[in-house]
């Protein structure tokens, strides 16, 4: 591990200050449980970082207009015991099925949304877009856990969030302070994620001297949700791919519908034909099938990874029946 | 000083286990009876350009006609290295996943083909051994009512299988020697050079020795781990249980032969009757003196034993086996394979400690599953790379993933007449076959390579029955 400055601020915007200098050479320090590891491992190598856990504005969960307002640091064993969070169950279902108490305790929802790409190039030294002498080591490499949507560009990795495609199901926004003092945004979450053209742009639109602080999220009201994830091990496991469908159903017939992938693209991959599909129809074993069908049907697999296409179909298939209380597997 | 590799490079280069893969043709007749074997394989073990060594295909029968070849590739990788039952969890895999498929393409029950060709195991001497395990691991698992055809896993999804293996392992005692030290206030040292692996290598010295004078386990300091003490060899390979009991043993009865007559003098009794029970001498029913009163004969100095071995007393001797049976499910469209149920019944001669030896089959159990679903080193083509060297992509099985566990140990009088045979390796080796015969029972498809990840579940359902 290489020495960077430690900075502990109390405030959002004494954080913004800090995350400004040094180029963008800095990383924001939330629960820990990757950025330590990239930090000694020297994947990741900063000149500052930012220890935001003295912040007290970004936790909890607290009812905020017409939804809830979760503070990015808000760990997943708080967001799944808080009240408030008990109608969004596609949330809930990705803190089931972390499973590890110390990620339950110590992860933080901020930490998961941020959380850099599990891509093994990047996590060998390869950068965050796995080139090697100008070729992409996931296009040409072992991609078996690569993308199978929007693979097109240099970015081949999938997004890590786990909790990205059930808030994005709901319709979730994020909350953005800096870099300018007292700036504040708030944008759709589905926009905060982007596929990176180079190894420096990350994962997310935050700039340099920007930092995500808080979860929006509408309120749930009729909306049934889920998310399903194909994990290979029971115990702590990144997914093989997700879904989450979010659904408002009347007189059995699906009225509106969401439905995002996850684990199967360099961004959360939000499935609006299938959703629009299921629109004035039932959710049962044969409708859900033909969402699943739809939604995987412009998959582009590498290589080594046509699998994942069926994995995701089956996500989005198990999701939406999940959603209804119909999964039976 | 002491060098440690970080984990990463523990990974990298701590050595690998070969490869080793095979196209086989069995041959049976109608009923079963296995009647000729045809194998060509190919692996890497990395620089050594070998793979895995095809003598002992087929895995512990010994049928009469049979052929077999094998290919090493040289690889630009890292060497071999022992792991746990070196070549055996592959070739047992390679053979019994054969006798498996044969015994579907004959519409028979596994276990029925099985057991017809225990004959067959003449050779390592275990025909009646293995029918009788066989016998238990079937009721344990439920064998009789739960088992159906390949292929007839149940209408849903997600499919359910049974599968059984069986194995064999030598376990001989390693060279080893201590030095036993009783002191005249009554305190008993054992002093080797041996290693403790984690494997209850000091717990198994003092349960010797403590047997031996009719002592408590905690009455026992047991010294190891030093070169100042007598020799023993590295612990490993099944061989360090068998290696330090036998001369702990030997030094044992020497030293309780000299306190014996030393109590005959002292209290007018025949030597030949004592015997030391519950820290007592006793001659017949009555007691005569406590075990420190018959320390106190000594003098002011302590007197030390050495015991050596192995030797040719009956105190260990070698060939274990075992079989298993895995209760299985597999989602269909995840192609992820999960563990109900593990039975092991695994005979190993003489148990000094059915705690730790039940733990080394656990622990068999456990390791063997990780290979057969999760566990896999990743070399990258591209870079060349072992890519996975991390604890999130080397994937191992975690509490949820290992099912229930069951642990048999086959004890008649017959074992323990055996003497002491090593344990560690053997509970390893028929995990990953038996679970790959319960994959293809519940599917009615062989998913031919370990371990058997969503990926090639589904590739292998996709391809359709092998």
């Amino acid at each position: 591990m290489r020495a960077f400055e430690y900075a502990n601020p109390n405030t959002e915007s004494e954080a913004v200050d800090l995350l400004q200098d040094h180029d963008g050479h800095t990383a924001v320090l939330a629960g820990g449980t990757d950025l330590v590891s990239l930090l000694k491992t020297e994947v990741l190598n900063v000149e500052r970082v930012v220890d935001v856990k003295n912040i007290e504005s970004m936790y909890g969960v607290q009812p905020d207009g017409d939804g809830v307002l979760i503070g990015a640091l808000t760990t997943l064993e708080e967001a799944l015991e808080s009240p408030l969070m008990a109608e969004y169950r596609a949330v809930l279902d990705v803190i089931d099925e972390t499973r590890a108490i110390q990620i339950q305790q110590m992860g933080t929802i901020g930490g998961d949304l941020c959380h850099l790409p599990n891509c093994w190039y990047f996590r060998n030294h390869y950068g965050l877009l796995g080139m090697d002498n100008g070729e992409s080591l996931p296009q040409e490499g072992d991609n078996r856990y690569h993308a199978v949507f929007g693979n097109s560009g240099p970015a081949k990795f999938v997004s890590a969030s786990r909790f990205a495609p059930g808030m994005i199901a709901f319709g979730a926004k994020v909350r953005v302070v800096g870099p300018e003092p007292d700036q504040e945004d708030f944008l759709p979450l589905e926009h905060f994620f982007i596929a990176p053209k180079t190894d420096t742009q990350g994962v997310t639109v935050l700039k340099p001297g920007q930092l995500m602080t808080h979860l929006w999220l509408p309120a749930a009201g009729r909306k049934r949700s889920a998310t399903y994830e194909v994990l290979q091990l029971q115990g702590l496991d990144w997914p093989l791919a997700a879904a989450a469908s979010c659904v408002e159903v009347y007189d059995n017939v699906v009225r509106d519908a969401r439905i995002v992938m996850g684990h199967v693209a360099p961004t959360p991959w939000i499935a609006d034909q299938a959703a629009t599909a299921i629109i004035g129809k039932p959710i049962n074993e044969e409708t859900a099938n033909m969402a699943a069908d739809i939604a995987v049907a412009d998959a582009t697999p590498l290589s080594n990874n046509g699998y994942k296409v069926q994995l995701a179909r089956t996500a989005v298939k198990r999701s939406l029946l999940k959603a209804v209380g119909k999964l039976e597997i | 000083m002491r060098l440690l590799l970080d984990r990463a490079t523990e990974m990298k280069i701590g050595g690998n286990r070969p490869s080793g893969f095979g196209n086989v043709t069995i041959a049976a007749d109608a009923d079963g009876k296995i009647t000729g074997w045809d194998s060509n394989h190919w692996g890497t073990d990395g620089i050594g350009g070998s793979t895995i060594s095809v003598t002992q295909i087929p895995y512990v029968f010994d049928i009469d006609h049979r052929h077999r070849a094998a290919s090493g590739i040289r690889t630009n990788c890292g060497p071999k290295a022992a792991w746990r039952a070196p070549n055996h969890p592959q070739l047992c895999a390679i053979t019994d996943t054969a006798i498996d498929d044969l015994a579907a393409k004959l519409g028979m029950n596994s276990y029925d083909v099985f057991m017809k060709n225990l004959d067959l195991t003449a050779t390592v001497g275990r025909p009646d051994v293995y029918a009788e395990e066989m016998k238990i691991g079937a009721k344990l698992i439920d064998w009789q009512a739960k088992w159906h055809p390949h292929g007839k896993g149940g209408g849903g999804s997600v499919k359910r299988g049974l599968g059984m293996a069986l194995h064999r392992w030598g376990g001989s005692a390693h060279p080893a020697s201590c030095k036993l030290r009783i002191h005249p206030d009554g305190g008993v040292e054992s002093l080797q050079g041996t290693q403790d692996l984690g494997t209850g290598t000091r717990t198994i010295i003092a349960i010797t020795v403590a047997e031996t004078f009719g002592l408590n386990v905690e009455d026992i300091k047991v010294r190891i781990g030093s070169n100042q003490y007598p020799f023993a060899r590295g612990s490993g390979g099944s061989t360090t249980v068998g290696g330090v009991s036998g001369p702990n043993r030997r030094a044992g009865l020497a030293a309780l032969w000299k306190l014996s007559d030393l109590v005959a003098a002292k209290y007018d009794v025949d030597a030949e009757s004592l015997k030391a029970k519950s820290g007592k001498f006793w001659s017949g029913d009555k007691a005569v003196c406590t075990w420190k009163q018959a320390c106190a004969l000594i003098g002011a100095m302590p007197i030390e034993f050495e015991g050596k071995g192995p030797e040719k007393d009956g105190l260990t001797s070698v060939t274990v086996g075992g079989v298993q049976m895995a209760d299985v499910s597999v989602d269909t469209e995840t192609g992820v394979v999960r563990i109900h149920k593990l039975v092991a019944v695994q005979d190993c001669g003489l148990i000094l400690d059915e705690l730790t030896a039940r733990s080394q089959v656990l622990g068999g159990l456990i390791m063997g599953l990780a290979y057969a679903i999760s566990e896999e080193r990743i070399m990258d083509d591209k870079t060349g790379r072992f890519i996975n060297a991390d604890l999130e992509n080397y994937k191992l099985p975690k509490i949820g993933d290992i099912g229930e566990l069951v642990a048999h140990m086959y004890q008649p009088a017959s074992e323990y007449d055996r003497g002491v045979v090593g344990l560690g390796e053997p509970p390893v080796i028929s995990t990953g076959a038996c679970i790959a015969n319960a994959v293809a029972n519940a599917t009615g498809v062989r998913v031919p390579v370990l371990p058997m990840t969503p990926q090639r579940v589904l590739e292998a359902l996709k391809g359709g029955a092998a």
